[in-house]
Protein backbone atom coordinates (compact mmCIF):
# COMPACT_ATOMS: atom_id res chain seq x y z
CA UNK A 1 0.00 0.00 0.00
CA UNK A 2 0.90 3.75 -0.37
CA UNK A 3 0.81 6.33 2.34
CA UNK A 4 -1.25 9.25 1.47
CA UNK A 5 -1.55 10.90 4.76
CA UNK A 6 -0.23 10.88 8.58
CA UNK A 7 -1.27 10.57 11.85
CA UNK A 8 2.43 10.46 14.02
CA UNK A 9 0.72 10.92 17.08
CA UNK A 10 -1.89 8.48 16.77
CA UNK A 11 0.64 5.94 15.13
CA UNK A 12 -1.90 5.72 12.19
CA UNK A 13 -1.90 6.22 8.48
CA UNK A 14 -4.36 6.46 5.98
CA UNK A 15 -3.09 4.28 2.65
CA UNK A 16 -4.09 3.17 -0.71
CA UNK A 17 -3.82 -0.35 -2.14
CA UNK A 18 -3.60 -0.92 -5.49
CA UNK A 19 -7.04 -0.79 -6.46
CA UNK A 20 -7.44 2.95 -4.82
CA UNK A 21 -9.27 1.85 -1.80
CA UNK A 22 -8.15 3.91 1.19
CA UNK A 23 -7.59 1.77 4.63
CA UNK A 24 -6.22 2.87 8.14
CA UNK A 25 -3.00 1.23 8.96
CA UNK A 26 -0.95 0.79 11.96
CA UNK A 27 2.25 2.17 11.39
CA UNK A 28 3.96 1.44 14.93
CA UNK A 29 6.26 -1.24 13.42
CA UNK A 30 8.02 0.78 10.71
CA UNK A 31 7.75 4.26 11.65
CA UNK A 32 8.50 7.47 10.53
CA UNK A 33 6.51 6.86 7.27
CA UNK A 34 5.94 10.24 4.65
CA UNK A 35 3.32 10.64 2.12
CA UNK A 36 3.97 7.92 -0.81
CA UNK A 37 6.20 5.15 1.12
CA UNK A 38 4.95 1.83 0.09
CA UNK A 39 4.26 -0.39 3.14
CA UNK A 40 3.59 -4.32 3.51
CA UNK A 41 0.18 -4.46 5.37
CA UNK A 42 -1.05 -7.55 7.10
CA UNK A 43 -4.16 -7.02 8.57
CA UNK A 44 -4.15 -3.67 8.81
CA UNK A 45 -0.80 -3.52 10.08
CA UNK A 46 2.58 -2.16 8.17
CA UNK A 47 4.99 -5.11 9.28
CA UNK A 48 7.65 -4.07 6.93
CA UNK A 49 8.83 -0.41 4.57
CA UNK A 50 9.50 -0.83 1.12
CA UNK A 51 12.96 0.82 -0.09
CA UNK A 52 11.45 3.49 -2.99
CA UNK A 53 13.46 1.67 -5.79
CA UNK A 54 12.03 -1.86 -4.53
CA UNK A 55 8.80 -0.82 -3.65
CA UNK A 56 6.64 -1.78 -6.13
CA UNK A 57 8.16 -5.89 -6.62
CA UNK A 58 5.72 -6.19 -3.85
CA UNK A 59 2.26 -7.35 -4.37
CA UNK A 60 1.39 -6.02 -1.40
CA UNK B 1 3.26 -2.00 -13.14
CA UNK B 2 6.79 -1.47 -13.01
CA UNK B 3 9.13 -4.65 -11.26
CA UNK B 4 5.68 -6.66 -11.33
CA UNK B 5 5.76 -6.76 -14.17
CA UNK B 6 9.06 -7.97 -14.14
CA UNK B 7 8.80 -10.33 -11.79
CA UNK B 8 5.91 -11.93 -13.67
CA UNK B 9 7.50 -12.12 -16.86
CA UNK B 10 7.27 -14.95 -19.07
CA UNK B 11 10.36 -14.77 -21.14
CA UNK B 12 12.37 -15.05 -17.70
CA UNK B 13 10.17 -17.28 -16.40
CA UNK B 14 11.10 -19.57 -18.91
CA UNK B 15 14.53 -19.22 -18.89
CA UNK B 16 14.49 -19.93 -15.52
CA UNK B 17 12.45 -22.92 -16.04
CA UNK B 18 15.74 -23.67 -18.46
CA UNK B 19 18.20 -23.54 -15.75
CA UNK B 20 16.15 -25.39 -13.17
CA UNK B 21 15.69 -28.25 -15.99
CA UNK B 22 19.85 -27.92 -16.50
CA UNK B 23 20.09 -28.32 -12.28
CA UNK B 24 17.91 -31.41 -11.88
CA UNK B 25 19.38 -35.21 -11.87
CA UNK B 26 18.14 -37.01 -14.57
CA UNK B 27 16.29 -39.79 -12.44
CA UNK B 28 16.87 -38.15 -8.87
CA UNK B 29 12.97 -36.93 -7.78
CA UNK B 30 13.08 -33.87 -6.27
CA UNK B 31 10.14 -33.13 -3.19
CA UNK B 32 10.14 -29.78 -2.07
CA UNK B 33 7.53 -27.64 0.74
CA UNK B 34 6.64 -24.43 0.13
CA UNK B 35 5.31 -23.49 3.58
CA UNK B 36 2.74 -20.75 2.99
CA UNK B 37 -0.20 -20.98 1.47
CA UNK B 38 0.13 -17.36 -0.57
CA UNK B 39 2.87 -19.39 -2.15
CA UNK B 40 0.55 -22.25 -2.72
CA UNK B 41 -1.83 -19.84 -4.09
CA UNK B 42 0.91 -18.25 -6.52
CA UNK B 43 2.01 -21.31 -7.98
CA UNK B 44 -1.38 -22.47 -9.44
CA UNK B 45 -2.87 -19.42 -10.17
CA UNK B 46 -0.06 -18.22 -12.56
CA UNK B 47 1.24 -22.27 -13.49
CA UNK B 48 4.34 -22.29 -12.29
CA UNK B 49 4.19 -26.20 -11.53
CA UNK B 50 3.55 -26.03 -15.60
CA UNK B 51 7.16 -24.63 -16.34
CA UNK B 52 8.79 -27.48 -13.48
CA UNK B 53 10.24 -31.05 -15.02
CA UNK B 54 8.49 -33.76 -14.18
CA UNK B 55 10.80 -34.99 -11.20
CA UNK B 56 10.78 -31.90 -9.38
CA UNK B 57 7.56 -32.14 -7.02
CA UNK B 58 6.02 -29.36 -4.83
CA UNK B 59 4.11 -30.19 -1.56
CA UNK B 60 2.24 -27.82 -0.01
CA UNK B 61 2.43 -26.93 3.93
CA UNK B 62 1.31 -25.62 6.61
CA UNK B 63 0.98 -22.08 6.48
CA UNK B 64 -2.06 -20.93 6.31
CA UNK B 65 -3.79 -19.92 8.80
CA UNK B 66 -7.35 -20.24 8.57
CA UNK B 67 -6.30 -24.09 7.33
CA UNK B 68 -5.03 -24.85 11.23
CA UNK B 69 -7.30 -23.91 13.27
CA UNK B 70 -9.43 -26.56 14.97
CA UNK B 71 -13.20 -27.32 14.51
CA UNK B 72 -13.04 -27.26 18.61
CA UNK B 73 -12.20 -23.30 18.22
CA UNK B 74 -14.54 -22.76 15.87
CA UNK B 75 -17.37 -24.39 18.15
CA UNK B 76 -16.03 -21.73 21.07
CA UNK B 77 -15.97 -19.10 18.59
CA UNK B 78 -19.56 -20.06 17.70
CA UNK B 79 -20.52 -20.13 21.37
CA UNK B 80 -19.20 -16.79 22.69
CA UNK B 81 -20.65 -14.99 19.81
CA UNK B 82 -24.44 -16.52 21.26
CA UNK B 83 -23.23 -15.15 24.61
CA UNK B 84 -25.87 -12.21 25.42
CA UNK B 85 -24.44 -9.23 24.72
CA UNK B 86 -21.57 -10.06 22.61
CA UNK B 87 -20.30 -8.54 19.07
CA UNK B 88 -17.93 -10.96 17.93
CA UNK B 89 -15.61 -9.93 15.63
CA UNK B 90 -13.39 -11.97 13.13
CA UNK B 91 -11.74 -12.19 9.38
CA UNK B 92 -14.07 -13.05 6.38
CA UNK B 93 -12.13 -16.53 6.13
CA UNK B 94 -12.84 -17.61 9.45
CA UNK B 95 -16.65 -17.36 9.10
CA UNK B 96 -17.08 -20.20 6.82
CA UNK B 97 -15.02 -22.55 8.30
CA UNK B 98 -17.42 -25.53 9.84
CA UNK B 99 -17.31 -26.18 13.24
CA UNK B 100 -19.03 -29.36 14.54
CA UNK B 101 -22.48 -27.48 14.25
CA UNK B 102 -22.07 -25.19 11.57
CA UNK B 103 -20.33 -21.76 11.06
CA UNK B 104 -19.79 -18.94 12.31
CA UNK B 105 -22.02 -17.56 9.06
CA UNK B 106 -24.73 -20.15 9.77
CA UNK B 107 -24.67 -18.66 13.73
CA UNK B 108 -24.95 -15.13 12.46
CA UNK B 109 -28.24 -16.52 10.01
CA UNK B 110 -29.51 -17.51 13.38
CA UNK B 111 -29.19 -14.16 15.08
CA UNK B 112 -25.81 -13.75 16.84
CA UNK B 113 -24.34 -10.44 15.92
CA UNK B 114 -21.48 -11.82 14.05
CA UNK B 115 -19.04 -8.70 11.80
CA UNK B 116 -16.49 -9.18 9.66
CA UNK B 117 -13.71 -7.21 10.20
CA UNK B 118 -10.50 -6.32 8.05
CA UNK B 119 -8.42 -6.12 11.00
CA UNK B 120 -8.20 -5.84 14.60
CA UNK B 121 -7.96 -2.21 15.02
CA UNK B 122 -11.53 -2.65 13.37
CA UNK B 123 -13.00 -4.67 16.21
CA UNK B 124 -11.48 -2.14 18.56
CA UNK B 125 -13.44 0.70 16.59
CA UNK B 126 -16.50 -1.36 17.13
CA UNK B 127 -15.76 -1.36 20.90
CA UNK B 128 -15.62 2.29 20.94
CA UNK B 129 -19.01 2.95 18.98
CA UNK B 130 -20.95 -0.06 20.91
CA UNK B 131 -20.19 1.24 24.87
CA UNK B 132 -22.85 -0.86 26.09
CA UNK B 133 -21.65 -4.27 24.28
CA UNK B 134 -18.77 -6.64 24.76
CA UNK B 135 -16.89 -6.79 21.71
CA UNK B 136 -14.77 -9.89 21.68
CA UNK B 137 -12.09 -9.88 18.54
CA UNK B 138 -11.05 -14.02 17.28
CA UNK B 139 -7.65 -13.71 16.58
CA UNK B 140 -6.06 -16.53 14.29
CA UNK B 141 -2.97 -16.38 11.87
CA UNK B 142 0.91 -17.04 12.04
CA UNK B 143 3.36 -13.68 13.31
CA UNK B 144 2.49 -12.15 10.16
CA UNK B 145 -0.73 -10.97 11.78
CA UNK B 146 0.13 -11.56 16.03
CA UNK B 147 1.43 -8.01 15.89
CA UNK B 148 -1.34 -6.25 14.43
CA UNK B 149 -3.50 -7.85 17.64
CA UNK B 150 -0.67 -6.89 19.93
CA UNK B 151 -0.69 -3.45 18.97
CA UNK B 152 -4.47 -3.47 18.87
CA UNK B 153 -4.73 -4.43 22.28
CA UNK B 154 -1.98 -1.83 23.65
CA UNK B 155 -3.85 0.66 21.54
CA UNK B 156 -7.21 -0.67 23.76
CA UNK B 157 -5.50 -0.58 27.45
CA UNK B 158 -3.66 3.05 26.27
CA UNK B 159 -7.79 3.94 25.37
CA UNK B 160 -9.32 2.99 28.62
CA UNK B 161 -11.61 0.58 26.38
CA UNK B 162 -12.02 -2.27 28.59
CA UNK B 163 -15.24 -3.36 26.62
CA UNK B 164 -13.13 -5.11 24.11
CA UNK B 165 -11.37 -8.87 24.46
CA UNK B 166 -9.93 -11.16 22.54
CA UNK B 167 -9.87 -14.35 22.07
CA UNK B 168 -6.60 -15.57 21.04
CA UNK B 169 -5.50 -18.64 18.19
CA UNK B 170 -2.56 -16.96 16.90
CA UNK B 171 0.25 -19.45 16.09
CA UNK B 172 3.91 -19.91 15.51
CA UNK B 173 5.62 -21.46 12.27
CA UNK B 174 8.62 -23.36 13.96
CA UNK B 175 7.21 -25.47 15.78
CA UNK B 176 4.78 -27.37 13.04
CA UNK B 177 7.71 -27.09 10.87
CA UNK B 178 9.83 -29.45 12.97
CA UNK B 179 6.91 -31.54 13.68
CA UNK B 180 7.11 -32.25 9.86
CA UNK B 181 10.56 -33.19 9.91
CA UNK B 182 10.13 -35.40 12.52
CA UNK B 183 7.34 -37.44 11.01
CA UNK B 184 8.44 -40.80 9.18
CA UNK B 185 5.18 -39.57 6.21
CA UNK B 186 7.03 -37.07 4.87
CA UNK B 187 10.63 -37.09 2.71
CA UNK B 188 11.46 -33.67 1.17
CA UNK B 189 14.47 -32.19 0.12
CA UNK B 190 14.23 -28.56 0.87
CA UNK B 191 11.57 -25.73 1.53
CA UNK B 192 10.73 -22.66 0.20
CA UNK B 193 10.26 -20.66 3.28
CA UNK B 194 7.21 -18.03 4.25
CA UNK B 195 8.64 -14.69 3.20
CA UNK B 196 6.03 -12.65 4.83
CA UNK B 197 6.18 -14.59 8.28
CA UNK B 198 9.94 -14.18 7.54
CA UNK B 199 9.49 -10.11 7.43
CA UNK B 200 8.32 -10.21 11.20
CA UNK B 201 10.80 -13.06 12.35
CA UNK B 202 13.30 -12.82 10.27
CA UNK B 203 15.54 -15.50 8.57
CA UNK B 204 17.26 -16.51 11.49
CA UNK B 205 14.74 -18.95 12.49
CA UNK B 206 14.68 -21.45 9.95
CA UNK B 207 18.10 -21.83 10.83
CA UNK B 208 17.47 -25.32 12.35
CA UNK B 209 16.52 -26.81 8.71
CA UNK B 210 19.77 -27.07 7.68
CA UNK B 211 21.53 -27.73 10.91
CA UNK B 212 19.27 -30.04 12.57
CA UNK B 213 18.12 -31.87 9.60
CA UNK B 214 20.24 -30.97 6.59
CA UNK B 215 17.97 -29.30 4.23
CA UNK B 216 18.16 -26.43 2.77
CA UNK B 217 15.67 -23.46 2.68
CA UNK B 218 15.09 -20.47 0.62
CA UNK B 219 12.74 -18.04 2.02
CA UNK B 220 10.82 -16.93 -1.28
CA UNK B 221 9.13 -13.45 -2.24
CA UNK B 222 5.06 -14.39 -3.78
CA UNK B 223 5.70 -13.64 -7.92
CA UNK B 224 6.53 -16.37 -9.81
CA UNK B 225 10.00 -15.45 -10.28
CA UNK B 226 10.58 -15.32 -7.36
CA UNK B 227 9.07 -18.81 -6.11
CA UNK B 228 11.14 -20.26 -9.80
CA UNK B 229 14.35 -18.49 -8.77
CA UNK B 230 14.11 -19.76 -5.26
CA UNK B 231 14.00 -23.29 -6.71
CA UNK B 232 17.03 -22.58 -8.69
CA UNK B 233 18.60 -21.54 -5.00
CA UNK B 234 17.46 -24.58 -3.53
CA UNK B 235 18.87 -26.91 -6.55
CA UNK B 236 21.90 -25.43 -6.03
CA UNK B 237 22.44 -26.11 -2.62
CA UNK B 238 22.13 -29.48 -3.16
CA UNK B 239 24.02 -29.97 -6.10
CA UNK B 240 26.58 -27.86 -4.70
CA UNK B 241 26.53 -29.97 -1.45
CA UNK B 242 25.27 -26.43 0.30
CA UNK B 243 22.95 -26.90 3.13
CA UNK B 244 21.53 -23.14 4.54
CA UNK B 245 19.09 -20.81 4.98
CA UNK B 246 19.23 -18.71 2.21
CA UNK B 247 17.14 -15.51 1.84
CA UNK B 248 15.89 -14.55 -2.18
CA UNK B 249 13.60 -11.98 -0.98
CA UNK B 250 15.57 -9.92 0.47
CA UNK B 251 14.24 -6.86 -0.86
CA UNK B 252 11.33 -7.46 1.99
CA UNK B 253 13.16 -10.02 4.47
CA UNK B 254 15.53 -8.80 6.44
CA UNK B 255 17.63 -11.54 8.09
CA UNK B 256 16.92 -10.31 11.32
CA UNK B 257 13.08 -9.65 11.31
CA UNK B 258 11.70 -6.94 12.49
CA UNK B 259 12.13 -6.08 15.93
CA UNK B 260 10.02 -3.40 16.38
CA UNK B 261 7.14 -6.06 16.01
CA UNK B 262 9.04 -8.74 17.83
CA UNK B 263 8.92 -6.95 20.86
CA UNK B 264 5.56 -6.00 20.97
CA UNK B 265 4.93 -9.82 20.40
CA UNK B 266 7.08 -10.43 23.60
CA UNK B 267 5.05 -7.68 25.64
CA UNK B 268 1.61 -9.21 24.73
CA UNK B 269 1.54 -12.96 24.71
CA UNK B 270 3.04 -16.11 25.68
CA UNK B 271 3.38 -19.19 24.40
CA UNK B 272 0.59 -21.89 25.40
CA UNK B 273 2.26 -24.96 26.73
CA UNK B 274 -0.16 -26.68 23.88
CA UNK B 275 -1.76 -25.56 20.59
CA UNK B 276 -3.72 -28.11 19.09
CA UNK B 277 -3.67 -27.84 15.00
CA UNK B 278 -6.20 -29.18 12.69
CA UNK B 279 -4.80 -32.55 11.08
CA UNK B 280 -1.93 -32.21 13.33
CA UNK B 281 -2.70 -32.56 16.53
CA UNK B 282 -1.23 -31.09 19.40
CA UNK B 283 1.92 -29.39 19.43
CA UNK B 284 4.10 -27.90 22.33
CA UNK B 285 4.66 -24.06 22.65
CA UNK B 286 3.02 -23.90 18.70
CA UNK B 287 -0.04 -21.39 20.01
CA UNK B 288 -0.04 -18.02 21.59
CA UNK B 289 -2.30 -16.72 24.81
CA UNK B 290 -2.41 -13.53 26.22
CA UNK B 291 0.42 -12.98 28.78
CA UNK B 292 -0.50 -11.89 32.24
CA UNK B 293 -0.89 -8.44 31.78
CA UNK B 294 -2.97 -8.65 29.46
CA UNK B 295 -5.28 -10.93 30.91
CA UNK B 296 -8.21 -8.77 31.71
CA UNK B 297 -8.55 -8.62 27.77
CA UNK B 298 -8.41 -12.33 27.26
CA UNK B 299 -11.97 -13.30 26.36
CA UNK B 300 -11.34 -16.90 27.34
CA UNK B 301 -10.83 -15.38 30.76
CA UNK B 302 -13.82 -13.11 30.13
CA UNK B 303 -16.22 -15.51 29.20
CA UNK B 304 -16.99 -19.24 30.04
CA UNK B 305 -15.92 -21.41 26.65
CA UNK B 306 -16.67 -24.57 26.29
CA UNK B 307 -12.81 -25.58 25.17
CA UNK B 308 -14.38 -29.28 23.98
CA UNK B 309 -11.83 -30.84 21.41
CA UNK B 310 -13.96 -31.95 18.54
CA UNK B 311 -12.55 -34.63 15.92
CA UNK B 312 -12.32 -33.65 12.51
CA UNK B 313 -14.91 -34.94 10.09
CA UNK B 314 -13.68 -38.70 8.71
CA UNK B 315 -14.32 -37.20 4.94
CA UNK B 316 -11.93 -35.16 5.50
CA UNK B 317 -8.49 -35.57 4.86
CA UNK B 318 -7.71 -31.69 5.41
CA UNK B 319 -4.41 -33.05 8.00
CA UNK B 320 -2.78 -35.26 5.60
CA UNK B 321 -3.06 -31.99 3.10
CA UNK B 322 -1.19 -29.74 5.74
CA UNK B 323 1.07 -32.04 5.84
CA UNK B 324 2.08 -32.36 2.02
CA UNK B 325 1.66 -36.31 2.41
CA UNK B 326 -1.36 -36.04 0.10
CA UNK B 327 -2.52 -34.13 -3.08
CA UNK B 328 -6.07 -31.95 -2.41
CA UNK B 329 -7.33 -33.98 -5.43
CA UNK B 330 -6.13 -37.23 -3.68
CA UNK B 331 -8.55 -36.42 -0.99
CA UNK B 332 -12.57 -38.36 -0.86
CA UNK B 333 -14.48 -35.40 -0.85
CA UNK B 334 -12.48 -32.60 -2.97
CA UNK B 335 -14.46 -31.11 -5.55
CA UNK B 336 -17.59 -33.52 -4.63
CA UNK B 337 -18.82 -33.23 -1.41
CA UNK B 338 -16.50 -30.48 -0.22
CA UNK B 339 -16.09 -27.07 -2.94
CA UNK B 340 -15.68 -23.55 -1.46
CA UNK B 341 -19.28 -22.83 -1.98
CA UNK B 342 -19.67 -25.53 0.60
CA UNK B 343 -16.30 -27.09 1.91
CA UNK B 344 -16.03 -29.56 4.37
CA UNK B 345 -12.73 -28.79 5.84
CA UNK B 346 -11.14 -25.77 6.05
CA UNK B 347 -8.63 -25.91 3.22
CA UNK B 348 -11.23 -25.75 0.74
CA UNK B 349 -12.51 -22.32 2.64
CA UNK B 350 -9.35 -20.02 3.08
CA UNK B 351 -8.19 -17.82 0.12
CA UNK B 352 -4.46 -19.65 1.53
CA UNK B 353 -5.65 -23.45 1.13
CA UNK B 354 -4.51 -25.38 -0.82
CA UNK B 355 -7.47 -27.49 -1.63
CA UNK B 356 -9.02 -23.88 -2.58
CA UNK B 357 -6.40 -23.26 -4.91
CA UNK B 358 -6.23 -26.72 -6.25
CA UNK B 359 -10.34 -26.06 -7.02
CA UNK B 360 -10.30 -22.21 -8.19
CA UNK B 361 -6.81 -22.94 -10.59
CA UNK B 362 -8.73 -26.11 -12.31
CA UNK B 363 -6.18 -28.71 -11.08
CA UNK B 364 -9.09 -31.09 -10.66
CA UNK B 365 -6.58 -34.14 -10.60
CA UNK B 366 -3.67 -34.30 -12.00
CA UNK B 367 -0.75 -37.42 -12.14
CA UNK B 368 2.17 -36.44 -13.22
CA UNK B 369 4.70 -38.17 -14.69
CA UNK B 370 7.65 -39.04 -12.66
CA UNK B 371 10.88 -39.18 -14.10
Amino acid sequence: MTVVRVDADRGLALCADEEGSRHTIETALVEPVSPGDRILVHAGTAIAALAPDESETVAS
Amino acid sequence: MKYVDEYRDADLGQALAGEILSLVEPGRHYKFMEVCGGHTHSIYKYGVDDLLPANVELVHGPGCPVCVIPMGRVDDGIALAHEEGVIFTCFGDMMRVPGSDGSLLEAKAAGADIRMVYSPLDALRIAKQNPDREVVFFAIGFETTAPSTALTLKRARADGVTNFSVMCSHVTIVPPLRALLESPDLRLDGFVGPGHVATVVGARPFEFIPADYGKPIVVAGFEPLDILHAITMILRQLNDGRCEVENQYARVVPYEGNQRALDVMAEVFELRPHFEWRGLGFISHSGLKLSEAYADLDAEKRFSVPGVRVADPKACQCGEVLKGVIKPWECKVFGTACTPERPIGTCMVSSEGACAAYYNYGRFAREREVV
